[in-house]
């Protein structure tokens, strides 16, 4: 996450009309939004549109930010609202539910290679959770939010993130003990 | 790893490790950054409250129902609040023995004790 003062500063700047400013916000948080917005998509392509679509989002919102509050919660909330529309769309549009093997990006010959299996096994425990689930355990145990932050990203009680991550986390710490057991 | 304990309020770091691989993106970052600053021209012509469109196409059928309502409310109001109007003689009927009746079309003064009899029977 970015520096809470900076984050303040670049966007002040960024309302301003400094392009320069948004720059900084996109290169700060483009690889925790590209995340989250995989979490919730699987395939990465769709990921990546969805996260383009909430740093735009977010630069035409800029005005409605609050700056007594930290930027990256705010952002990332546009960010998983527009990988959940995406997903909505894409499900309408396929008029079936995700499929998992989708986790992964599909079977890409230029790239499968490179993935690790533990990698393959993740994504596609991630994509057998809700969709809730999967995001908010993402949020906490890789991005570092609080079970607050989650919640007002998610917008659920706190409660709900507590019992999502809890869930989340038991299925796919199953995942990784077993493969642990697996690997020489 | 640590043990799972129920609402834990530490990210677990061999899990997030992992899983930051499992969802780390393929493509070069500075290329997806140069990606959305290449929108963002396009984003700031946009329009910043696409809520005023909504409300804007909601105005005319907001103003035909709240106009209809209007008439339907006035129309009620008219029905059920306003009394019936009473007949004169309705009116002038005394509820019990001399009354108003009396009082009204004596040709003589009023006797003293016809007004107070008057006054005690609308009480």
């Amino acid at each position: 996450m970015g520096n809470s003062a900076d984050d303040k500063d670049l966007v002040a700047r960024a309302l301003a009309g400094d392009r320069d400013a948004f720059g900084v916000l996109v290169d700060r948080y483009a690889a925790q939004a590209r995340r989250v917005a995989r979490a919730v998509l699987g395939d990465p392509d769709d990921a990546d549109d969805a996260a383009q679509d909430g740093f735009l989002s977010a630069l035409v919102k800029l005005a409605q930010y609050d700056a007594r509050r930290p930027f990256g919660p705010w952002l990332m909330r546009i960010v998983a609202n527009a990988a959940t529309d995406r997903r909505r769309r894409r499900n309408v549009r396929r008029a079936e539910p995700l499929d998992p093997s989708l986790v992964g990006g599909g079977p890409r010959p230029d790239t499968a290679a490179m993935r690790s299996e533990l990698g393959e096994r993740l994504r596609t425990a991630l994509g057998e959770l809700p969709e809730r689930r999967r995001t908010a355990v993402v949020l906490f145990d890789v991005e570092g939010y609080s079970h607050a932050e989650i919640a007002g990203i998610l917008g659920i009680p706190e409660g709900t993130v507590r019992s999502e991550v809890f869930h989340a986390r038991r299925r796919l710490r199953t995942l990784l003990a077993d493969w642990k057991e697996q690997v020489p | 790893m640590r043990d799972t304990q129920p609402f834990d309020h530490r990210p677990d770091p061999e899990l997030g490790a992992a899983l930051r691989a499992a969802l780390e993106p393929r493509d070069d970052h500075a290329a997806f950054v140069a990606r959305v600053m290449a929108q963002y021209e396009r984003a700031q012509t946009l329009p910043p409250i696409p809520t005023l469109d909504v409300l804007a196409s909601w105005f005319r059928p907001g103003i035909a129902a709240a106009a209809a309502a209007f008439i339907a409310g006035l129309l009620f109001g008219r029905g059920v609040l306003t009394p019936a109007p009473a007949s004169i003689e309705a009116a002038m009927a005394p509820v019990e023995g001399t009354g108003l009746a009396a009082l009204v079309t004596a040709q003589d003064p009023p006797d003293a004790s016809v007004v107070f009899a008057s006054l005690v029977e609308q009480h």
